[in-house]
């Protein structure tokens, strides 16, 4: 049937299912994946009029702009890290280990801002503390003086309240599972308090702290809106790439792949480098003796009801200004005192397609996730040879790449023959699939793995045949991990700015792109209601996927 | 006449040998266990014949036909799994009814054949409760019923006890046991419970790094044990050197193994240890090093001659209670020695005095 036998056996070969999944998976990475890197490698030694050449990487190195770029992504990426890790652990333990009123609250706030739209956290931002900015004004006529937000300190604030749900949702899940026994254990063996904390409870946790970190540097890194919009000449990779991309006059793909291609290079290198900090740091504690939350008194308690409270609405701040800037009245885009539905109208009279073609897109991409993100999953998680750890480890790819990145790519080996795409839907449903496929495997082979084969194996041995097997099985007892997988895919999905944004043409503009258009032309009221809808969709599909997974914020991330 | 016959079976992965050469046959409804280790091949083994695993080299036969050229799916073996896999989502009857429907048996006769298997493993008042109430027991229950039911032409048993506490696992492997009787088919049982398979099978297969150590009735396996690895892992065995205790060279005789039950205690006042205890009775003397009371039998661990030796008294008087540093005799027939030579083979000896 097929000429891709893989370890024929002595006997005839069968036309194996699972096979064929394997063939397929590995047609779509190459033609998604490895084609549009590798083009992206290529593009990246060539100059303009295609001759070979180092002197996009010479640029890169020699010039200060792009040097500067260079070093300002790694500022904003340990910057950020510094500070999500800051709040994050701060929230942890707190929300882990002390008694918090309100703690359900919490938590959701701490889930708005990881679902937050991208641009309006740093718009809202802009909007209290900007030149402008109520607050900053408010402040000033009080005689207090406080400098506009813009800037690299800025951009970090903004990092710090933005990434900070990374860190605090995996810590306090490792806080929370941490042995209490352990640490009377070492209560009893004389460690004081303090040094309890270091020696017991912080290697426990390091595991959790430093995933988390990572995920906050490798989104601090690739975060395109926030560097834009409040950088003000404070330039970072991901901006250049689009900056080189998308100029008017003397448009250079070559400096904008060599631009992305530096900052996988840097995702990379800092994925290998927690992976292996990490690698033996892994603990299994019995949970016997779960921790308790303690109730504290006096000034202390008020201090870690402020730290908890400030952090969470800091964070779910922006989604709350937005919420309350779409219900202002406007004027076109001149807001006006008091409150109106006039920026909803707006949206159903002239951007309907705009809405649905994010409904459109998501949906579609999802789809594909699902379908495709499955049964990946299942062949990962149940054929363990050399062929599909190597799928495996291929998958991590996209998982690292900024959306930026997967946009310059798709160009790059979408905009001639023998596959044209630029400017169809099909290219930004493709974008989405490819840069979500690998949550998605490993949701699913997650899933399986709590399956274990033999259910599977009973099937067969009852006399249904490998798919039938699978199909009345496996897929009913893995369905509700798969639809709460593609809901959290679908927030991801209509979420999605930077890719979009370099593929999009008039007709497949979709929602964040066109908060980002409105943001720059001034245009607040539409960009705020855009954003609420967004928030809207967003809860929606985690309130589903958590009545079917259970509550697991962890399952966000 | 033999109606499985598995031939040559061998099995690598990579530098290693799970299965090295492996054959025996098994009659209609013979009760043939595989016993052996953890790591011996024996639930490879299985699995190749359930069509899980694919051999390396050899022949399966079932009924005098090729069985590795069929897909798994169509092989008509029934499975009962270590990890009972039991599906969680369809309810104890649905478990149950499961291979009948791939069989396109008629719902009418599915309900019939369903209740009547239920019955058949005591779980009829559970039929329609979903599984993940039920007790590692009743769950098992099930993988036998549904097992059963499809009447497959061969059942294979993983370890099915194996997670299951002490006291249900004596009542399920006798429940098990009396089904297959009934339905005579013929049942391939994995286990490393040598208690287990001693008690349950018609046929022993012992098993020990890909090879077959020995094949035979319980009687054989425990009387005759063809292997000092089979001496050993079945039951217990005091081993010792060929000259040791004044016993006679024998030719080939590396080592001679004598089990706990057939030491006597030769000591006035040990009861029911000393009877039978015939002419030509070879004697030790030998220091008491822990003795352990367990109500039907005691054991006994004695220092002598550089061997330390276990010996076990049947239905000791309740009054027994030897403290260590005594100084005991213990005395065997040595027609009770089973004679090893250096490669572990038994050597036919007559020792009768």
């Amino acid at each position: 049937m097929s000429a891709i036998a893989v370890g024929a056996t002595r006997r005839s070969w069968r036309p194996d299912f699972w096979t064929l999944v394997a063939v397929g998976a590995w047609a779509i990475l190459i033609v998604l994946l490895l084609i549009p890197l590798g083009l992206v490698l290529v593009s990246s030694f060539r100059d303009e009029s295609g001759v070979l050449t180092l002197a996009n990487w010479q640029r890169l190195f020699g010039s200060t702009r792009y040097f500067n770029a260079f070093i300002n992504t790694l500022i904003v990426g340990f910057g950020g890290l510094a500070g999500a890790l800051l709040l994050g652990s701060v929230m942890a333990f707190c929300m882990a280990r002390i008694q918090i009123a309100g703690g359900r609250f919490v938590s959701m706030l701490a889930i708005l801002a990881l679902v937050s739209p991208p641009f309006i956290g740093a718009y809202s931002w802009i909007v209290l503390f900007g030149s402008g900015g109520i607050v900053r004004q408010t402040l000033m006529s009080w005689g207090i003086f406080m400098p506009p937000i813009y800037g690299v300190w800025g951009i970090l604030i903004v990092f710090a309240f933005k990434f900070y749900p990374y860190v605090y949702l995996l810590t306090s899940g490792a806080l929370a599972n941490v042995n209490r026994s352990l640490e009377e254990a070492a209560e009893n063996l004389g460690l004081t308090p303090f040094q309890r904390v270091l020696q017991i409870s912080f290697p426990l946790v390091l595991p959790a702290l430093s995933a988390g970190g990572l995920l906050a540097l490798i989104h601090a890194i690739a975060d395109f809106g926030t560097p834009r919009l409040l950088g003000r000449g404070f330039n970072v990779l991901a901006t250049e790439a689009y900056a080189a991309y998308s100029a008017e006059i003397g448009s250079n793909l070559g400096m904008a792949t060599t631009l992305s291609l530096a900052l996988i290079l840097m995702s990379m290198v800092f994925v290998f480098i927690q992976r292996f900090m990490s690698r033996k740091n892994v603990y299994h504690s019995n949970l016997i003796n779960r921790p308790e939350k303690i109730r504290l008194r006096g000034f202390a308690n008020v201090a870690a009801h402020a730290a908890v409270y400030v952090i969470a609405l800091g964070g779910a701040m922006p989604a709350i200004i937005a919420a309350i800037y779409s219900v202002r009245k406007t004027n076109g885009p001149v807001f006006q005192p008091g409150f109106g539905l006039d920026s909803y109208r707006r949206i159903i009279a002239t951007l309907g397609d705009v809405v649905m073609n994010s409904l459109m897109f998501s949906g579609a991409s999802v789809l594909l996730i699902v379908v495709i993100g499955t049964l990946i999953g299942c062949l990962v998680a149940r054929r363990n040879t050399a062929q599909t750890s190597l799928l495996d480890a291929t998958l991590m790819v996209p998982y690292v790449m900024p959306g930026i990145v997967v946009g310059v790519a798709f160009i790059a080996a979408f905009n001639t023959p023998p596959l044209v795409m630029t400017g169809t839907a099909a290219i930004i449903i493709l974008s989405v699939f490819i840069r979500r496929l690998p949550y998605a495997v490993r949701s699913s082979a997650a899933a399986l793995r709590q399956v274990g084969p033999s259910m599977e194996e009973a099937a067969i041995s009852l006399g249904y045949s490998p798919v039938q097997a699978f199909l009345r099985v496996t897929i009913p007892l893995i369905l509700p991990g798969i639809i709460a997988g593609a809901m959290l895919s679908f927030v991801t999905a209509v979420n999605e700015l930077s890719s979009s944004l370099v593929l999009y043409v008039g007709g497949t503009i979709t929602m964040p792109v066109k908060i980002y258009i409105a943001i720059n032309d001034g245009d607040y009221g539409t960009a705020a209601s855009l954003s609420t809808i967004l928030l809207v969709l967003s809860a929606g599909a985690i309130y589903l996927a958590f009545r079917l997974l259970g509550r697991d914020e962890r399952a966000l991330l | 006449m033999a109606y499985l016959t598995v031939d040559g079976a061998i099995k690598r992965y990579g530098a290693t040998t799970a299965l090295n050469g492996v054959s025996f046959s098994v009659a209609k409804g013979e009760f043939f266990t595989l016993l052996g280790p953890s790591g011996c091949g024996k639930t490879t083994l299985l699995r190749s014949i359930a069509g899980f695993s694919q051999l390396t080299e050899g022949r399966v036969d079932l009924a005098g036909h090729d069985l590795l050229s069929v897909p798994p799916h169509k092989r008509d073996i029934g499975m009962v799994f270590q990890d009972y896999a039991i599906f969680p989502h369809l309810t104890v009857a649905e478990n149950v009814a499961f291979g009948l429907k791939a069989r396109k048996v008629a719902t009418s006769e599915i309900r019939g054949r369903v209740a009547e298997a239920l019955a058949t493993v005591r779980l009829a008042a559970l039929a329609d409760r979903l599984p993940a109430a039920l007790s590692g027991g009743q769950q098992q229950r099930i993988g036998i019923a549904r097992a059963m039911v499809v009447k497959p032409r061969l059942l294979l048993m993983d370890e099915p006890l194996s997670n299951l506490d002490a006291k249900l696992r004596l009542d399920l492997r006798d429940e098990i046991r009396a089904i297959q009787r009934t339905i005579g088919i013929a049942a391939i049982y994995v286990t490393h419970d040598q208690e287990e398979a001693l008690a349950i099978s018609d046929r022993i297969c012992v098993m020990d790094h890909g090879c077959v150590e020995q094949i035979g009735t319980p009687q054989q396996i425990y009387g005759q044990p063809a292997t000092r690895f089979v001496a050993s892992f079945v039951g217990t065995m005091n081993l010792l050197a060929p000259a040791a205790f004044g016993l006679p060279e024998v030719k080939g005789v590396a080592q001679w193994a004598l089990r706990p039950e057939r030491l006597r205690l030769a000591e006035a006042g040990a009861g029911a240890g000393e009877r039978g205890a015939g002419n030509g009775a070879a004697s030790i003397a030998g220091t008491v090093e822990h003795f352990s009371y367990l109500g039907r039998e005691a054991h006994l661990t004695v220092q002598a001659q550089g061997h330390r030796l276990v010996a076990q008294i049947g239905a000791p008087p309740p009054d027994l209670a030897i403290e260590a540093g005594r100084q005991i005799r213990l005395s065997f027939d040595p027609a009770d020695l089973h004679g090893f030579d250096a490669k572990g083979r038994r050597v036919q000896a007559e020792l009768a005095a």
